[in-house]
């Protein structure tokens, strides 16, 4: 018994710098806490897709763009969905510019030469032929990327129910 | 010096406006955009909702300042607003000068369902006033605060909005009339103003918001070699806007479309303001599809397609609301039906060039006042083709009376004039020879004086006015009339009524009509109770005592022998 509090105690000494709680408690010792337990208020927790409905849910608030996406549009002429998307098309942007800076990952004319600034196959893609090593100088820049600079999307209000990207509508007669 | 602080108060927006000596910047005002989402831009929609349990998520309608406030206000009440419109308020302003109704009873929404707590107009005007100085973060106490009103309100509309922003803890705040403000804002903007007018100008200011329209007439004067303005006149109080305009287009199109549900309908409206602004551009298209999206789910499968074309879009506005009209035309006058439901009083006349007309045909009875220079405010004005149908108007009259052209001012601020003007002029009155615009009360108030005569059956004594506030009373001036007395019974309240004119301003204080003409219209009555423990003989004999205050306030007092002052209050809770 006390050649096993002998050794939680020095190793606990050695690797933790301290003393474990139950050798403290044989010996009679009480640990005093240096700083009073913060009381922290419950935190809402924020699960991994609720940023990506938040967003859609937006879309689908301004610009219904939900409801687009997933109507069948087949039967409908170039003409009728052409009309309708003029609406969606400028409220989307509208909305994606107010929550969402972008700018390009690199800001050249596409069609002409463009140094590799990045060697993270994240940011820039090499296309054609790609010599053995992945280094390469530059090359015809083809598409600019997206980079999203900055967000500024309202914080969750408590209990906010993400999962409905609209929620129902009932007009009472 | 201190800080200044101009409210643009207005009928469709508010804005707020910050000036230290340095410099004058509009303030970003926070306010609920979408549920749980708190957005600052720089105007707060004047609309109100007032929340019901089926309206918000829980814990949605929270502010930075307020975790649960009772009513929500700006872009999400108007957005909420158009879905539920029995819980929404709008133009509080325009309800809280109309005399027709109590304006401090609970009256709007006035199409609340039963069982929809209501509020006041001056409660509206209240909460806005109480928004802004919440969302600003300013103590207002340390502040100078200038609110602007109509020059079309009157005595009672000036006090009520005075009360709301008492109610609202603003503090000690000023009035200052909205079309002066937007040439002070004019001013402002152009430290070379000297340069563009000069003595012997006239600069009528027309104003045109989303629901009223404004006119007031400034004089340039020469006063030992430096530049003097007077205000010469305003115009009557119409209830007549943008809104109008773009709701004219809106019920004109929806003739020609399918049933609209009224989410549709806002949408239809929104698109046509819009529309309205692109054709009528100097190079814009000759037409503008409009789109209504499908209402379920289905949104290509329930859209409804429309056009609106340019020779429509001026054919209605145009010709609607700035019709061609000779400089003689009246607007039609209200025609007043025992049946009329409950409402506001809107313009019976939707032809703004005629109401101008009859404001320049007002000024000096029997002749065309002409002026020189014309400023435009209000958003209405962004399409320059109004702008230049008012001026052709305007200078065809003028011609025919043989009168220079009038040529407008550039550069006008049309959205936010009205707040950074407010408080242009906050800085320039603590400004030593600061530039100011004289005018005084721009109205003439009368008493009503009942004759002793014998009582006769079914016969009200005939009434005399009496000029308490002739027409230019300046701020800060006194007048007496001694030689009037009444005598006043203790401990009940004594009623006086009230009378006002645009149109008499000729009338010197003291003087007594006859009689009370067309030209007078009365007001809500104004009275006071003198206290019963004054140990008086039961009646004080007493004078009365006009006072237009510093501010621009105007108040009336009764005055006994012995010298004691109690201030007679507008009596606006029975109909008028």
């Amino acid at each position: 018994m006390s050649i096993g509090y002998a050794f939680s105690a020095f190793f606990g000494i050695l690797f933790k710098n301290e003393i474990p709680e139950d050798v403290a408690a044989a010996l009679g010792w009480v640990r005093r806490d240096s700083k009073p337990k913060v009381v922290e208020k419950p935190k809402e927790t924020v699960g991994p897709g609720d940023g990506a409905l938040q967003i859609l849910g937006i879309l689908q608030r301004d610009a219904r763009l939900v409801d687009f996406l997933m109507e069948n549009i087949a039967p409908y002429t170039d003409e009728q969905i052409g009309a309708a998307v003029r609406g969606v098309h400028e409220q989307s942007r509208q909305t994606l510019e107010r929550y969402l800076q972008f700018s390009p990952v690199i800001d050249g004319v596409e069609g002409t030469y463009a140094k590799i600034a990045s060697k993270d196959p994240a940011a820039v893609k090499l296309l054609g032929n790609v010599p053995a090593d992945g280094k390469a100088a530059g090359g015809t820049l083809r598409h600019k990327g997206w980079r999203v600079t900055k967000t500024d999307l309202p914080p969750l209000f408590a209990h906010q129910k993400t999962d409905i990207l609209a929620p129902a509508e009932i007009e009472v007669a | 010096m201190k800080p200044i602080l101009g409210i643009d108060l207005g009928t469709t927006n508010c804005a707020l406006a910050l000036a230290s000596p340095e410099s004058l910047t509009l303030l970003p005002i926070p306010q609920l955009v979408n549920p749980g989402e708190v957005q600052s831009p720089d105007l707060l929609p004047s609309f109100l909702f007032l929340p019901g349990p089926a309206d918000f998520p829980a814990g949605s309608t929270a502010l930075p300042w307020d975790d649960a406030p009772p009513y929500v206000c700006g872009v999400l009440a108007r957005k909420r607003g158009a879905e539920n419109a029995g819980r929404l308020v709008s133009s509080a302003k325009s309800w809280l000068s109309h005399a027709g109704v109590d304006r401090n009873a609970p009256i709007l929404p006035s199409a609340a369902p039963e069982g929809v707590r209501r509020i006041s107009p001056v409660e509206a005007s209240r909460t806005y006033l109480a928004h802004l100085k919440d969302a600003s973060g300013l103590d207002f106490a340390a502040h100078q605060v200038l609110v602007t009103v109509p020059a079309s309100f009157d005595a009672v509309a000036r006090d009520l909005t005075l009360k709301a922003a008492a109610q609202a803890g603003l503090g000690e705040v000023m009035l200052l009339e909205e079309p002066q403000a937007a040439f002070y804002a004019w001013l402002e903007r152009h430290a070379d103003w000297r340069e563009r007018i000069g003595p012997k100008d006239r600069v009528l200011v027309i104003d045109v918001g989303g629901g009223t329209t404004d006119f007031t007439l400034i004089a340039v004067h020469d006063a030992q070699g430096a530049l003097a303005l007077e205000r010469l006149a305003v115009g009557e109080h119409i209830l007549l806007g943008g809104d109008n305009m773009d709701l004219a287009l809106a019920r004109f199109l929806e003739q020609r479309l399918p049933k609209l549900d009224p989410v549709q309908f806002q949408s239809l409206w929104q698109q046509c303001r819009a529309a309205k602004e692109a054709l009528l551009a100097p190079d814009g298209p000759a037409e503008q599809p409009i789109t209504l999206l499908g209402r379920g789910s289905s949104l290509i499968g329930g859209s409804i397609k429309g056009q609106l074309t340019r020779a429509e879009v001026r054919e209605l506005l145009l010709n609607g609301f700035f019709p061609q009209v000779a400089s003689t035309d009246l607007p039609e006058r209200q025609k007043r039906s025992g049946l009329q439901a409950l409402g506001l009083p809107y313009s019976a006349d939707a032809g703004i060039t005629r109401h101008l007309a009859h404001f320049l045909r007002s000024v000096q009875p029997g002749e065309l006042t002409a002026p020189t220079h014309v400023l435009f405010n209000g958003g209405v004005f962004r399409s320059a083709a109004l702008r230049e149908r008012v001026l052709t108007v305007l200078n065809q009259w003028l011609a025919a009376e043989g009168a220079p052209a009038a040529r407008a001012l550039q550069g006008e601020d049309l959205m936010h004039a009205v707040a950074r003007g407010a408080a242009y002029y906050g800085r320039m009155r603590q400004t030593p020879g600061g530039i100011r615009i004289r005018g005084g009360v721009p109205r003439t108030y009368y008493i009503g004086i009942e004759e002793s005569l014998p009582a006769v059956p079914f016969m009200k004594p005939p009434i005399k006015a009496l000029t308490v506030v002739p027409f230019g009373m300046e701020e800060g001036t006194t007048h007496r009339f001694a030689d009037r007395e009444f005598g006043l019974v203790v401990g009940e309240p004594a009623e006086f009524r009230f009378f006002v004119s645009t149109t008499r301003r000729e009338d010197p204080a003291g003087d007594l009509l006859e009689r009370v003409t067309d030209e007078l219209d009365e007001l809500p009555a104004m009275e006071v109770t003198l206290p019963a423990n004054a140990g008086d003989a039961g009646v004080i004999a007493a004078t009365l005592e006009s006072t237009v205050t510093e501010t621009g306030l105007l108040q009336l007092w009764i005055v006994a022998r012995d010298g004691r002052r109690w201030k007679l209050e507008f009596n606006v809770r029975e109909r008028t």
